[in-house]
């Protein structure tokens, strides 16, 4: 008997018993496509994370951040200049592993243009800011080693700023416009894209430009979009040289020292060299730190794990309980037809050719299953999307659906095992005589 | 070469610690083209001789050759193969099966011989026609009367083109006048060249045959020829 008899046979049977037969498949629709909703589930929050880890500086970003001395060492506070453009020089020198190093000066300035006024945080950065910090430019130039060299006013702007000064005009007529910080009058050489989350860019295409209330949340990217961005020496020049008349740019002490590690294989490596070069600058004082988004981001993966891992355990029990419900199934349907096994013995049939049959028959039910559970998963999965729209769209991928189909496939097999062995092992005379 | 050839055959049964002697030393031929009636009471082991005859089951001891295969000792493929090949069964409650109808029911055991789909249906068909079902083919056993039900039964038996066919009290459920028409058919059968076995509790059903064997306690009592 070939397998494509068996096939016509066992969907003969199920069809015949409809209701029965849906009633074995429900568990494993249930399980496939709580399994599929599950997978579909961390995979969009695992895309909209990484997305979001890639746009604050990913793994290789490193910030250099001042630690409260400890209290034995206190007298000694005095001896480390802190976080100074010294620091930048030594580990440019003597931290190769280092590929970008960015100190910048922070101000909290009145931004004007023409009648509109505001009170924005104005970085002053070197080129290498745009690296480390991820910059994309909508459109303009970046600030070069020339502007940082002359102390030029040019100012390379986010753009919810450029938004809020300029809203009638599109960013590259935002170029060329004078912002005034402090007074002081800046040319906009740049305008940065629009950092958004994949979520809410889908929702603003979709709704023709409007932001919807659904969008009124924590936005991770507002103070990249609210970049204000001046060379590193006019910060100095203009607004911070006058304040402690000792200070000279090299000593002013810096608002954040932020790198970018070149190569992750050699992470630890990289750390290390910074701090031996930072302990020289810093004169052996231990009032610095190196804070990594490692943990952050070992955290985040470590959650999506256990969601994947939680989610996968309810929906592999419900598959096995699916799978326990075809056993019951094929259990009964065969002590029902005894008398036809003995009939089909009695014509010639070998004890395989009943096990076949059988083992068909509850995988089919089981596939049958699967494939409903992928339609209910689609449905599911669109309901989701209109209860909770977020950054974390669940995606439906093909390998969730071959491997959730697969281990429904997988479980009607298991439960198909023992009854079709019961039935194959039939005696035919006893069958025959069967009432 | 006689189609069966039965040596000392016994089939002992174990229920408990008592011993069952279904059959007992039983020695038997039967030639190609014979029509033959195993006869007896309800219990005489006559059912337990068709059984081993018709491939069912293996005897205990003794040997056993059915078409020239020796099955004294033979495992359950063996004897589905055997049977598939070289037998052909008719019941007293028909034994169709319900959901299948009747072209279907008639091609069964072709399914089993690994038969193309088209060249079952072809053979189903012809011998829907041989046994006068070819109105019937898109019917289901219940829609049949009980003639009819047996007439499919009997094209099922046919279809393979076996060596021998068994027929275990095949006029038990039908009126007389049906059983009758049956009857004819396994003369006409025969007639026409095929081996036919033929188990009743009826002698004058047995009548019909030209050699009757006589089965009592496990053993054969007698053998005539009507």
């Amino acid at each position: 008997m070939n397998l494509l008899v068996a096939l016509q046979i066992g969907l003969r049977e199920i069809a015949s018993h409809k209701f029965r037969s849906f009633l074995s498949m429900l568990g494993i629709v249930l399980g496939v496509s709580s399994l599929i909703s599950t997978l579909a589930l961390t995979a969009g929050i695992e895309r909209g994370t990484r997305a979001f880890m890639q746009q604050v500086g990913g793994l290789e970003y490193v910030s250099v951040v001042n630690k409260e001395i400890s209290t034995q060492m206190f007298d000694f506070w005095n001896f480390s200049p802190g976080r100074t453009l010294r620091d930048a020089r030594a580990i440019s020198e003597s931290a190769p592993l280092i590929s970008h190093i960015s100190p910048s000066l922070t101000l909290a300035a009145a931004v004007s243009s023409g009648a509109k006024s505001e009170r924005k945080e104005v970085q002053g950065v070197f080129p290498d800011y745009f690296v480390v910090a991820r910059h994309e430019l909508a459109v303009g130039r970046f600030l070069t080693d020339l502007d940082v060299e002359r102390g030029l006013h040019s100012a390379v702007v986010g753009d919810a700023i450029a938004g809020l000064f300029w809203p009638d005009l599109n960013p590259s007529a935002v170029v060329g416009k004078t912002l005034l910080i402090n007074s002081r009058p800046f040319e906009v050489v740049g305008v940065l894209q629009k950092y958004e989350r994949e979520e809410d860019k889908r929702r603003r295409i979709s709704s023709g430009g409007k932001v919807s209330r659904f969008a009124q949340k924590w936005d991770p990217f507002h103070k990249k979009n609210e970049s204000i961005l001046i060379p590193y020496s006019t910060m100095f020049f203009d607004f911070r040289a006058g304040l402690f008349p000792l200070d000279s740019m090299e000593s002013v002490r810096l608002d954040s020292l932020t790198l970018r590690v070149g190569d992750l294989t050699h992470f630890r490596a990289a750390l290390d060299q910074v701090r031996s070069a930072l302990s020289v600058t810093h004169r052996g004082v231990d009032d610095f730190d190196l804070e990594t988004r490692e943990e952050w981001f070992d955290r985040m993966e470590s959650s999506m794990r256990a969601t994947r891992l939680s989610g996968g355990l309810i929906a592999t029990i419900s598959l096995v309980v699916g799978g326990i419900g075809i056993m019951n199934i094929m259990l009964a349907s065969i002590s029902e037809r005894v008398r036809e096994i003995g009939i089909r013995l009695a014509v010639g049939a070998r004890g395989r050719d009943i096990f076949i049959q059988i083992m068909v028959e509850s995988i089919s039910i089981a596939l049958i299953g699967g494939v409903l559970g992928v339609v209910a998963a689609f449905g599911l999965i669109e309901i989701l999307k209109l209860i909770d729209p977020n950054e974390n769209t669940p995606v439906m991928t093909f390998g969730g659906i071959v491997f959730s189909v697969g281990f429904a496939v997988l479980a009607g097999l298991l439960s198909g095992i023992y009854p079709a062995l019961r039935a194959s092992r039939l005696n035919p005379i006893a069958a025959l005589r069967y009432e | 070469m006689p189609l069966v050839h039965l040596e000392g055959v016994s089939k002992i049964y174990r229920v408990g610690d008592q011993e069952i002697r279904a059959l007992d030393s039983v020695d038997l031929q039967i030639g190609a083209g014979e029509f033959v009636s195993i006869i007896g009471p309800s219990g005489s082991g006559k059912s337990t001789l068709m059984h081993l005859l018709g491939c069912l089951d293996s005897p205990t001891s003794g040997r056993m050759r059915i078409c020239g295969n020796d099955l004294s000792s033979a495992s359950q493929n063996r004897l589905a193969d055997v049977r598939n090949r070289e037998i052909g069964f008719v019941f007293q409650s028909f034994n169709l099966l319900q959901k299948l109808d009747v072209i279907q029911n008639i091609e069964l055991p072709l399914v089993y011989s690994g038969l193309p789909a088209a060249e079952r249906r072809r053979r189903a068909e012809q011998v829907a026609r041989d046994v006068g079902l070819a109105d019937r083919a898109a019917n289901r056993p219940i829609q049949l009367s009980g003639g009819q039900c047996q007439r499919v039964a009997i094209g099922r038996a046919l279809v393979n083109n076996p060596s021998i066919i068994f027929a275990d009290e095949p006029t038990g459920n039908l009126d007389s006048s049906t059983g009758r028409m049956i009857l004819q058919m396994f003369k006409d059968l025969n007639a026409s060249g095929k081996t036919i076995v033929l188990v009743t509790h009826d002698s004058d059903i047995a009548a019909v045959s030209r050699r009757v064997i006589e089965i009592h306690d496990g053993k054969i009592r007698r053998e005539y020829f009507p």
